[in-house]
């Protein structure tokens, strides 16, 4: 048993204490678990499994994800259990970049607790704030539906995969796409070409499962190649401190990241 | 008492509680917050910290019966299809022997305890319960009496409120007595059962709770030692499924 523990009792020396992180490790009670597995929870909400029950998650989590695409927290515990290497190559691309680095180092979170509204409200139409705002309120959606990472056995990338779910949103609005099914499936095929997570993956391609013969002709014949070019075109998402650019020009911020307008109006379309 | 409707009773038995019930007068109770009001006065009057498990975790006593209270406030909208999925349907086949255990006739005045709904129920709590002394033939409490914050207490009350002669009669988690079988079943319910909690409820936490709270209660043997000292006579058990269950049984004098 001491064994097990002693790499959970390395990686609690090594953590430190900063702004936004959650709980230290060392005041979460811990639990004998009569399977042997590692016992104590790394932060608020870890829950610590096996790879057993990491192969179980992902395999029910994406079938119930196909089976109820209402299910949104089953992407989220895909996403959780299958992206551990793809989330360290993240996190070294986001340590590579100095604005990425200031990110980690500080770990900003986007909720309704962390931003100022009003603020956003006030700025000059727009601007990436005041735009960000037009869509959480047309789409009648709130930073605050983001659940919780519970999967991932490392802190550090349990906030990198909790910062890519909360910029999804920004990146709604940076792509103009609205949220319903083939908005999402288009941030989808971005986010896979940018991030390489599976689960965007698997999203992108699974999708579309549930399409209508005309958007699916969309989708594949403007949608998703004008998604994939600016996926790879613009530099990694995850490196701009958003809540820095507030008052920076949607159409700037466009332009710095090589993102063209959208091929088609999908409104009205699925 | 009339006895012709019994072979009727029998044929429902295999369909479920509330047919093979019809012509008994069954009252369900469904607890609330079991044993927290009373340890709350007991825990005034002492002045000391008691602590109790919730699973494998420690917690004050008093908090026991809120956390019992959430987790199945959690789990009550999937409850059957959850039961149906972790046990393949076998719940249903011990329940049905349970009923056939104790063979209710037509005029049995039963008590259900901890059993969620049924045909007319009352609110309560199984270590303080709102009937007078001596008033059923039978007391059953299936899956229940483990999440009893005072197991002894939960006994003690269904000795009271038993007529003499009447039978307690507890469905329950147990020890499982095959080595073999207790690793399989050790695996199963310690890495398949909390992700079908979170695939098919979102839920991992409570069936967390589930199985680590079976592996705290009493087996077989010590559990019926505890019914014979709240009171009861000729206390017998019956394993089911290599002891994944257990039935047992005691008679008020």
């Amino acid at each position: 048993m001491a064994s097990l523990l002693s790499p959970v009792l390395r990686r609690l020396r090594g953590l430190r204490r900063l702004p936004g992180l959650p709980r230290l490790a060392a005041e979460m009670p811990l639990r004998a678990r009569s399977d042997g597995a590692v016992a104590g929870p790394l932060y608020s909400h870890h829950i610590p499994t096996s790879p057993l029950q990491k192969a179980l998650l992902a395999a029910g989590s994406a079938a119930m994800a196909l089976y109820d695409p209402y299910r949104h927290d089953m992407v989220a515990v895909l996403g959780e259990t299958t992206g551990h290497r793809t989330l360290k190559v993240l996190r070294d691309r986001m340590r590579r970049d100095p604005e990425g680095a200031q990110i980690l180092q500080e770990r900003p979170r986007i909720s309704t607790s962390t931003l100022d509204l009003g603020k956003l409200q006030s700025l000059p139409e727009g601007s990436l704030g005041r735009e960000y705002l037009r869509f959480l309120d047309v789409n009648r959606v709130s930073p605050d539906t983001r659940a919780p990472t519970r999967f991932v056995d490392d802190e550090e990338l349990a906030y990198v995969i909790q910062r890519y779910r909360e910029v999804h949103d920004m990146l709604h609005t940076l792509l103009g796409m609205p949220t319903n099914i083939l908005g999402e499936i288009v941030v989808k095929w971005f986010e896979a070409v940018q991030t390489g997570l599976p689960m965007c993956i698997l999203g992108a391609l699974f999708g579309p499962i549930q399409l209508s013969a005309q958007s699916l002709q969309v989708l594949v014949s403007e949608l998703i190649p004008w998604a994939v070019q600016n996926g790879r075109r613009a530099p990694c998402v995850l490196n701009l401190y958003y809540e820095r650019r507030w008052e920076q020009s949607l159409r700037a911020l466009r332009e710095e990241l090589g993102i063209t307008a959208p091929p088609v109006h999908i409104q009205g379309l699925a | 008492m009339a006895a012709p409707k019994s072979c009727a009773l029998w044929s429902y038995c295999g369909r479920g509680w509330s047919r093979a019930m019809r012509g008994c007068q069954l009252l369900g109770l469904r607890s609330s917050w079991p044993g927290a009001s009373l340890s709350a006065r007991l825990l005034s009057q002492e002045k000391r910290a008691t602590e109790t498990h919730f699973g494998f975790e420690t917690v004050p006593e008093e908090e026991k019966g809120g956390k019992v209270y959430q987790v199945f406030e959690s789990v009550a909208k999937k409850y059957d299809v959850m039961n149906d999925m972790m046990s393949l349907g076998i719940h249903r086949v011990w329940k049905d022997l349970l009923l056939w255990k104790m063979r209710p006739l037509p005029g049995t005045q039963l008590l259900d305890v901890a059993g969620g709904t049924g045909l007319a129920w009352v609110l309560g709590d199984a270590e303080e319960l709102p009937f007078d002394d001596d008033k059923f033939d039978i007391y059953t409490i299936a899956f229940g009496i483990r999440n009893v914050t005072h197991i002894d207490q939960a006994l003690q009350e269904a000795h009271r409120v038993l007529k003499p002669g009447g039978r307690f009669l507890c469905l329950e988690f147990s020890q499982v007595n095959n080595p073999l079988i207790s690793r399989l079943y050790d695996l199963y319910s310690f890495q398949v059962i909390p992700v079908l909690g979170e695939v098919i409820a979102g839920d991992w936490k409570s069936y967390q709770y589930l199985v680590e709270s079976i592996r705290r209660f009493p087996s077989q043997e010590e559990f019926k030692e505890m019914i014979e000292d709240a009171g009861f006579h000729k206390v017998t058990y019956e394993s089911l499924t290599s002891g994944i269950v257990a039935i047992h049984s005691g008679f008020k004098l």
